[in-house]
């Protein structure tokens, strides 16, 4: 269970501060600004009082990190890269903590800037005493994440090499598509063995749609019509049945929500 | 005498509201594209004038006949460029849906690589806003059955000048 709830973990730490704890710390003018935050709570986040409340919270604390990320989040969603990374630039340089694990996933995630992505990663890892952790999906652990783009930036051994170390790591549980990731990239450097290695580990572990079909790939190339039919036959009632790579935020709520519940159970 | 001072008593608030609401930094909703008749089809219809949603808005996300992989093939199929040097970047096309599945109200911004904002050659951003205009497959949507009318964006990545990925 611990390990759930380790993989759910990004969602608690990104949720609304507590007040109290600026409170606590001496900070009164980011304690009020932050009870001012709490006012945008009833608003959606493109709404132009979303906006302004936050304005209002920077006027009375320009050192208040999380109005400059929540701000920049509307952006992020509607694609104007302009406005957001001048806004989550501003989060990061103010409590990189908290906001430059997410900066370094929005900018693979959203627009695969892959190399904005790896130099916030490292960066991270260069300020960091602790484990880097997730993204803010839960989906990847951050080196994983840095894998893949090394992995698209077409440098595959170092791609695997990254994957390995942190698949290797003692307390890493692998995540949801990680020997997929590893498998595509040994695929893509034709070394068909150690990909289908990682695939059987991925379909053990939730299996895919795309996994089954990289898999049919490589049988297909192999010349074994029997396993590339029965793989690709697999790949498209997976892919009926929407299981996919990319599961939707909505999903990943539900499961943390049953998470929650579980957890409330026990 | 008494209704002239209760007037003059109310006429400064008046105003302040209309400077408040001239002031605001920001539309209703980020990213709400007004009207322009330079650039917009006046026949462009929107079903629901009081709001315009956001794609993901209904949770289905991106919603296009033959899915991402049937835009993809579009751009791949009529997108041209030589190689130009140093036309690296980001371009965001976005635009409006409405409930019929039409499109208006193409908008673009760029980016080089380090998130400045960049012009880009204009026989890039012309091409790529003649395909996303020419693009017929968008569904409309609905929320609570309702038809709803709503913001769509396409963002090209560009290295000297070769389209390289499209997202969302």
């Amino acid at each position: 269970m611990k390990k759930i709830i380790l993989i759910f973990f990004p969602f608690l730490v990104f949720a609304q501060p507590n007040c109290n704890a600026y409170l606590y710390a001496g900070d009164t003018l980011q304690y009020k600004a932050c009870i001012l935050a709490e006012k945008a709570d009833k608003y959606y986040q493109f709404q132009r009082e979303f906006q302004e409340i936050f304005d209002e919270a920077i006027k009375i604390s320009p050192n208040f990190a999380y109005a400059y990320r929540e701000k920049s989040t509307a952006y992020l969603k509607s694609g104007d890269f302009l406005t957001w990374k001048k806004l989550i630039d501003k989060a990061v340089d103010l409590d990189y903590v908290q906001n430059l694990p997410y900066r370094a996933w929005c900018r693979y995630q959203f627009f695969k800037d892959y190399k904005g992505a790896i130099a916030d990663i490292e960066k991270l890892d260069s300020l960091a005493t602790y484990d880097i952790g997730y993204s803010i999906n839960g989906d990847y652990h951050l080196n994983i994440v840095k894998g893949v783009c090394y992995s698209v930036l077409n440098q595959k051994k170092k791609a695997i090499k990254i994957f390995l170390e942190q698949l290797n790591t003692k307390s890493y549980d692998a995540g949801l598509y990680d020997y997929y990731q590893l498998g595509v990239t040994y695929y893509q450097i034709k070394d068909y063995k150690n990909a289908l290695k990682s695939f059987e580990k991925q379909s053990q572990r939730n299996d895919i749609a795309e996994n089954a079909y990289y898999k049919s790939k490589i049988y297909k190339a192999l010349k074994n019509n029997q396993k590339y039919q029965e793989n690709k036959e697999l790949a498209l009632k997976l892919y009926a049945e929407n299981k996919k790579l990319q599961i939707r935020t909505r999903n990943i709520l539900i499961v943390f929500i049953i998470v929650l519940l579980l957890v409330n159970k026990n | 005498m008494i209704r002239f001072l209760k007037c003059l008593f109310l006429f400064p608030l008046f105003v302040f509201s209309q400077e408040k609401e001239a002031k605001s930094l920001y539309p209703n909703f980020v990213g709400d594209i007004e009207f322009n008749k330079e650039l917009d089809n006046e026949n462009f219809e929107l079903c629901f004038d009081k709001h315009i949603y956001q794609y993901f808005n209904d949770s289905n996300g991106f919603d296009y006949e033959g899915e991402k992989l049937a835009v993809e093939n579009e751009f791949s199929k009529e997108y041209k460029s030589k190689i130009i040097p140093n036309e690296t970047g980001l371009i965001r096309i976005n635009f409006i849906v409405n409930c019929k599945g039409q499109t208006d109200r193409f908008r673009l911004i760029a980016m080089d690589e380090d998130y400045n904002p960049k012009e880009f050659d204009k026989s890039i951003t012309e091409q790529l806003l003649r395909i996303a205009k020419s693009l017929k497959g968008w569904k409309g949507k609905q929320i609570k059955g309702n038809k709803i009318d709503y913001y769509q964006y396409l963002i090209f990545k560009i290295e000297n000048g070769q389209l390289k990925e499209i997202l969302p």
